[in-house]
């Protein structure tokens, strides 16, 4: 299984030496429902995938079967206001939470008496945030399931198996950027189901759905940072790593305090940074190579080793 | 005179610069030619750190900078450099600030306001309009200007049948740009919404910080009002209207939202009043409020709150919402101008909303009581209430 992730291409365009390393020759699937509307505007991801792409078009697809599913079209409207209503608690329980994170680890770095370990403690309870959010999160794809079987709507149906054919006549897949929500919704009810001999090279949001767990984050947003959150789950392709691209323009990476909140709130997975100009390819063992850098629980960049 | 020597925040003495118009003044006797070149070389008002220089060229008996800045002299007197017919005065202008301000004259009896004809920057409002300093350190919002790359949203007027108010309403509802049927869409509701989209440029600034993902994609129904000092302070038909006409009637035609999280009541001023008492008289039917210098005068004891009688409602409104505060709304988006005399009425309403369980953001900017500034906290307002999907997006 080979996978390459990318650090994000507007700056430095890596992804056709990436493509020519692998010494692959045929067709390369692209899945860029992240790009929404723009899912057509594909001529400098041609250009840079050397003509050889085929664009698998999932967001054009989904448009399709909410316009003539209007029972899927019922059941995501359904599921998306209950989805709404999840996230509002959800944040809202995020931001005592990490106040209260921030509040004790503050005490425990100026000194003050003793932190009996809370610092940990009050962690472990955006963990158990977290949990309780991925938990709910799969009762309300359960219940959407229930309402509207995905297996049962025809249309969905002819887009899977033609998604499947395309796909099976590709060499390669590569998976761009764009709205990391848009582009889980997309595979997730097309069901897409990468082979794993089949390379695959992402980057960005991309990188971000071939993982086991999509955290979403953005400190330097117009209101001020907001909360890191868990989204959903990814493809899974990829274990062990939570992707962040865009690290040094979205992340306050000086603030070594909330870093380490971020890093130790994931802390069974490797915060992988992806910014300009990364390239990692995933071994056979789905290891990191030597040099990647990721966020340590101190709150510091350190590089992997090499083992 | 000599220059001044002042300590900065860092701690270090510096020499500070000779005003101007103190060199001016230095020179000597003072005549029209050197008046002209000196007007020639600067633009008024002059800043000069954080010192503004008011400039008025002409013949009178008095002059005065007429503005509304709590803590600054108002009026605040010229003095006629030497024989000349310049007239000039300097006061502080902390970094950041921007003033709205007009000059009066005075020839024997009559006299006379009007705009800095020295000074083309202009601010419009309802009253007229008046003229703008503004300080190092401010700049107008690039998202205020047309941003050609910006995909514009569509601007709808519709009349609305009013049983509350006896009478038709005119709304005028913004849809985004790429509209569909298939999205759900928070929604804002705009007292003064005719002042909104005339003097903050709304609807440039919402396809802007859509556009910029700033913001999530909204339907906004800016609302104009008949008769303002009457239906904003607490009026029960108007919050009738808004809460049981308007609103189920959007619910019914957009693809709205379909929770109190998705709306939010927005309003300046009285307008902010409105949308606070609509909220009070309907609780839980809205999520947020954003509320820009309201008018959240009370009084602690008695009834003389120094306002005039068009405040008596609202301090009425306002007292016994203080002696029994309710969380109509999840969340509130404060900001307040900090030269308006409504700071302090505004800045004690914080932990009033604080303790009812409300989240509140509660910012301050160096302006005062006027569009431009309320245009100039949108962003920080909007994209807080209803934030952009720059949390999704990884390009």
């Amino acid at each position: 299984m080979r996978t390459i992730l990318l650090g994000p291409q507007r700056f430095q365009v890596t992804a056709p030496a990436a493509l020519r390393s692998l010494g692959v020759d045929g067709p390369v699937a692209t899945i860029n429902s992240g790009w929404e509307e723009r899912e057509d505007v594909v001529e400098e991801l041609d250009a840079a995938l050397d003509g050889r792409a085929v664009h698998l078009r999932l967001h054009h697809r989904m448009e399709d079967v909410l316009a003539k599913d209007p029972t899927f079209a019922a059941s995501a409207l359904a599921f998306r206001d209950r989805h709404d209503d999840l996230l509002t608690s959800y944040r809202l329980r995020l931001h005592h939470a990490l106040d209260g994170v921030y509040a004790v680890q503050r005490r425990a770095a100026a000194g003050h008496g003793r932190s009996f370990g809370a610092v940990d403690d009050a962690i472990e309870g955006l963990r158990a945030i977290d949990q309780w959010y991925l938990r709910t999160l799969r009762v309300l794809y359960e219940d959407m399931r229930e309402v509207a079987p995905l297996e049962s709507s025809g249309v969905i149906g002819w887009h899977r198996g033609e998604i499947e054919a395309l796909l099976s006549r590709c060499a390669v897949l590569v998976m761009p950027g764009g709205h990391v929500g848009t582009l889980l919704r997309t595979l997730r009810l097309f069901a897409v189901e990468i082979p794993e001999a089949m390379p695959v090279i992402a980057w960005s949001a991309g990188a971000m759905a071939l993982t086991e767990r999509v955290v979403l984050f953005h400190d330097l947003g117009p209101e001020g940072a907001s909360e890191t959150e868990v989204h959903d789950a990814g493809l899974g392709r990829i274990k062990g790593f939570i992707a962040l691209p865009h690290a040094r323009r979205r992340l306050l990476l000086d603030d070594k305090a909330r870093c380490s909140v971020f890093a130790r709130r994931f802390m069974e997975r490797h915060c992988v940074l992806l910014d300009d100009g990364v390239i990692l390819e995933i071994d056979a063992e789905g290891a990191l190579p030597a040099g990647a850098r990721v966020l340590g629980l101190d709150g510091a960049i350190h590089e992997v080793q090499p083992r | 005179m000599s220059a001044e020597t002042f300590r900065t925040p860092g701690g270090l003495r510096r020499r500070a610069q000779k005003l101007e118009i103190n060199k001016l003044r230095d020179r000597g006797p003072v005549d029209e030619e050197l008046v002209d070149r000196f007007l020639a070389r600067h633009q008024v008002p002059i800043i000069e750190g954080e010192r503004a220089t008011f400039l008025y060229r002409g013949d009178a008996d008095e002059v005065w900078v007429r503005h509304r800045v709590v803590g600054l002299p108002d009026p605040l007197p010229l003095r006629r450099i030497g024989s000349s017919s310049l007239w000039a005065a300097t006061c502080d202008l902390p970094t950041g600030s921007r003033v709205e301000y007009q000059l009066e004259t005075r020839r024997g009896d009559h006299y006379e306001r009007f705009n800095d004809p020295l000074n083309p920057r202009l601010a419009a409002s309802p009253l007229g309009s008046s003229s703008v300093c503004a300080a190092i350190g401010y700049a107008v919002p690039e998202w205020v200007h047309h941003d050609p790359e910006a995909r514009e949203g569509e601007l709808v007027s519709e009349v609305v049948r009013s049983k509350a108010l006896r009478r038709d309403q005119e709304v005028l509802l913004y849809l985004p740009a790429r509209f569909n049927r298939a999205a759900r869409y928070p929604l804002l509701i705009v007292h003064d919404g005719t002042d909104y989209l005339g003097y903050t440029m709304m609807q440039t600034v919402l396809d802007n910080l859509i556009h910029r993902l700033d913001i999530a994609p909204m339907i906004v129904a800016f609302v104009p009002p008949r008769d303002r000092l009457k239906e904003y302070p607490n009026h029960a038909p108007h919050a009738r209207f808004i809460a049981r006409e308007l609103l189920p009637l959007l619910t019914e035609r957009f693809p709205l939202q379909d929770n109190p999280s998705g709306r939010t009541l927005m309003g300046s001023s009285f307008g902010g009043i409105a949308a606070l008492s609509t909220a009070v008289r309907y609780p839980g039917v809205f999520g947020s409020l954003f509320l820009q210098s309201a008018s959240l005068v009370f009084t602690d004891i008695g009834t003389d709150h120094g306002g005039g009688p068009a405040f008596d409602p609202v301090v009425k409104f306002m007292n016994k919402y203080r002696a029994k505060p309710t969380a109509p709304v999840d969340r509130i988006f404060m900001t307040c101008g900090i030269y308006e005399p409504l700071i302090t009425p505004n800045r004690s309403m914080v932990p009033v909303f604080r303790s009812t369980g409300m989240t509140v953001k509660y910012t301050e900017a160096r302006d005062g009581h006027n569009w431009e500034n309320w245009r100039d906290q949108l962003r920080d307002g909007l994209s807080w209430l209803h934030p952009g999907p720059q949390l999704f997006v990884y390009e």
